[in-house]
């Protein structure tokens, strides 16, 4: 009786100390803050069980506008890993005291094939100073290889945190980029029908998408829920006079009223959504891809292109979560 | 023995005055040597402790002396500055990481860091109140600052800069306190802690400005188009970040350009440092790699040379005392001869007399090592804390 019990015990020793072990074991996550979602959907991706990755601007701010209040810069403060995108995006950065250590610039490698972004006038002071410079295009994940480098450079920073989860890292790694790679290829193939016809874009945003896939694009400043006044019309019928074209890019539904307008001069509208934020469904890859799918249709193509592990399909009547107005960027960086 | 002891020891009490010169005399004699030894020892364990915890520094090339006083200690002369680009060079190797030193500016006498929040971490300094600087314009304050000059969370200081011929680059700018480390006894105590960007608009690389594409007022404005706005010299600088005003600071030209005065390199392990070392040994590039450690062992080799000497002054000091000593004593003998005598004339033998001035030497003697080991106690218990005022405070 003495040796059943003694035994009872040892075993119940044994089971409390794997409990222990193994919730230490999960309770070790890398924990990776980034600066906007399609970052975060690689770190999960690539890090699966072994990250906690936390990206905690509100769903219906512009991140690379968004001003984080003081606990959540404490937070980025405490992470494992910072995972910035990038060619200025997120100016809060650069306000902002973060531990340098911590920092991984995901498009570091290819910095040197940054494009100018919107055009703002920059400043000097006296006729010699150095001048500031107007905005670099930062929506680098829009281009699929781009993607892929930033994918990558998460995958080493997080190898970097934690040697012994290297392969199982690489191996996600090199799924994702898979999913990557097929994602360029449908958009090549997308791209392509609209042959050499110019394309509109609502804001200067697609200058990596049109560069990737050789698209001749013509950037304006508006936005989806603003009417852009006389003078954004009478610039577009200018544009349209020289050049006709069929269609314009836009990251949400423009209001109805634009629509019209643009339906009238014989331009139509697409909704390639830019996925900087969390969309309200769907994921990374699935919203990609259906822009793709908008992108055939918009071309009358009804064949298929193949499935990259969708779970959902997005709603393109869900327009409203994802690219945000004027209004909402300064909503969004005030304290 | 003991009436012996006795009366020698009511004859040194009545001449009490005496008595204790002699005593001062040998105690000083003694403890000088042995006091200023455990000094230097305890100045260059504390100096060499500090360098210890700084495995490399990188900084321009000259003093290297001088670039450990002004990155480790943050005493000295302001060297000359290197560029990020320095340690953006270093961290692309993958064998160490850098944490940014700028220096330049002061407030209230005391020296005003830049770096980011990593240097908390790796000098292991905790805060005692309030949190670390998160956004520009906000400073965290040594304990020994924030105790000299009455400040805490809360409160603001203002920066001005090294030299006060400086008058076409920093402005002072206010900051907001939001921070006070823990006492740690070290140079970190007596600094004020800024974020590397906030040093720099300290310096006038960042400034704040109201919007010069908006402005109306045309003397502001000495030549615009649709790309660029030209500002004059009446363009007015923020002074103080506020809120309101943070997202009009900016910097102007390319950050990798921006003066650092050092960085602390903490490499992976000692073969990442002797790689990283190996990089600049031949002079090619712009900046110099050091080992802190190994700079302040060639200065202390240098003190405890000069310490060396002044063994040999002390000694020879000290023999010279004891000499003279010998003499007051010889010389007192010669002045008692008539108390001498006169104890021999009421019967005490001339071996009671003899045991009476040895018993005088003894509790002299004895006197002056209880007051030594006294001392030298004192100095043991305190001598961190005085090295500590010496150098530190």
């Amino acid at each position: 009786m003495q040796l059943v019990s003694q035994r009872i015990r040892r075993l119940g020793l044994v089971v409390l100390l794997c409990t222990v072990l193994s919730s230490a074991a999960s309770v070790a996550q890398t924990v990776v803050y980034t600066v906007n979602y399609p970052l975060a959907y690689f770190a999960e991706r690539i890090g699966g069980e072994t990250v906690s990755v936390r990206f905690p601007a509100p769903a219906h701010v512009d991140p690379a506008f968004w001003m984080p209040d003081l606990e959540i810069i404490a937070a980025y403060q405490a992470a494992d890993v910072i995972l910035l995108n990038g060619a200025g995006y997120a100016r809060w950065v650069g306000q902002a005291s973060l531990p340098r250590r911590k920092l991984v610039d995901t498009s570091r490698s290819f910095r040197d094939a940054y494009l100018p972004g919107e055009e703002i006038a920059g400043h000097q002071h006296g006729p010699a100073g150095a001048h500031t410079h107007g905005l670099i295009a930062f929506t680098t994940w829009l281009d699929p290889q781009q993607a892929i480098a930033q994918a990558r450079s998460i995958e080493v920073a997080l190898a970097m945190h934690n040697a012994a989860d290297a392969p199982a890292l690489a191996r996600r790694a090199d799924a994702l980029v898979a999913d990557l790679e097929q994602l360029d290829r449908d958009l090549a193939t997308a791209f392509a029908e609209f042959g050499e016809e110019p394309l509109l874009a609502s804001h200067p945003i697609y200058a990596y998408l049109a560069r990737r896939y050789g698209l001749d694009l013509r950037s304006f400043s508006w936005e989806p829920d603003l009417e852009p006044g006389e003078a954004g019309w009478q610039a577009l019928d200018v544009l349209l006079a020289e050049t006709p074209v069929s269609w314009m890019l836009w990251e949400a539904t423009p209001l109805d009223s634009i629509g019209k307008k643009l339906a009238a001069r014989g331009v139509g509208v697409l909704v390639y959504k830019i996925v900087g934020n969390r969309p309200a469904s769907g994921e990374f890859l699935s919203v990609m891809r259906a822009n793709v799918e908008m992108l055939v249709h918009a071309v009358g193509r009804a064949t298929p292109l193949s499935r990259i592990g969708s779970r959902t399909a997005p709603s393109f009547s869900d327009s409203k979560s994802e690219g945000v107005s004027r209004a909402g960027r300064e909503i969004a960086a005030l304290p | 023995m003991i009436d012996s002891f006795y009366l020698a020891m009511r004859y040194l009490l009545f001449y009490r005055v005496r008595s204790l010169t002699v005593v001062a005399c040998l105690v000083l004699v003694a403890a000088l040597p042995i006091g200023l030894d455990r000094i230097l020892e305890e100045s260059e364990r504390q100096l060499t402790a500090r360098a210890a915890t700084t495995p490399l520094l990188v900084g321009s090339k000259g003093s290297s002396l001088d670039l450990v006083l002004n990155a480790v200690y943050f005493g000295g002369q302001t060297p000359d500055p290197i560029s990020l680009a320095e340690i953006e060079r270093i961290e692309e190797t993958d064998l160490a990481y850098a944490i940014p030193i700028h220096s330049g500016s002061f407030s209230g006498g005391a020296p005003i860091i830049g770096t980011t929040i990593d240097y908390f971490e790796y000098r292991e300094l905790s805060l005692a109140e309030g949190r670390s600087f998160a956004i520009l314009g906000e400073s965290v304050l040594g304990a020994g600052v924030a105790s000299r000059l009455g400040l805490r969370p809360g409160d603001s200081l203002v920066s001005s800069p090294e030299s006060v011929f400086d008058l076409a680059g920093a402005y002072p700018l206010k900051t907001s306190v939001v921070g006070v480390l823990e006492p740690s006894g070290t140079p970190d105590d007596l600094a004020v802690f800024v974020d590397l960007k906030t040093a720099w608009i300290m310096q006038g690389i960042g400034h704040g400005h109201q919007d010069l594409t908006r402005v109306q007022d045309p003397t502001l404005v000495i030549e615009r188009d649709l790309n660029r706005v030209v500002a004059s010299a009446k363009v007015v600088e923020y002074q103080e970040i506020t809120e309101s005003n943070r997202d009009s600071f900016h910097f102007h030209g390319d950050q990798s350009s921006y003066p650092l005065s050092a960085a602390l390199v903490v490499p992976k392990d000692e073969r990442a440092a002797t790689l990283l070392l190996g990089r600049f040994v031949d002079g090619s590039l712009d900046a110099q790699l050091i080992r802190p450690r190994a700079v302040i062992g060639e200065l202390m080799e240098t003190i405890f040379r000069i310490k060396d000497i002044l063994d040999l002054a002390v000694a020879i000091v000290g023999t010279a005392a004891m000499l003279a000593l010998v003499l007051v004593f010889s010389l007192s003998f010669r002045l008692r001869e008539q108390e001498l005598r006169s104890n021999f004339e009421i019967g005490a033998s001339r071996r009671t007399t003899v045991r009476l001035l040895a018993a005088e030497l003894v509790l002299l003697t004895g006197a002056s090592a209880v007051c030594v080991m006294g001392v030298l106690f004192g100095l043991e218990r305190f001598c961190s804390a005085i090295v500590r005022g010496l150098f530190v405070t």
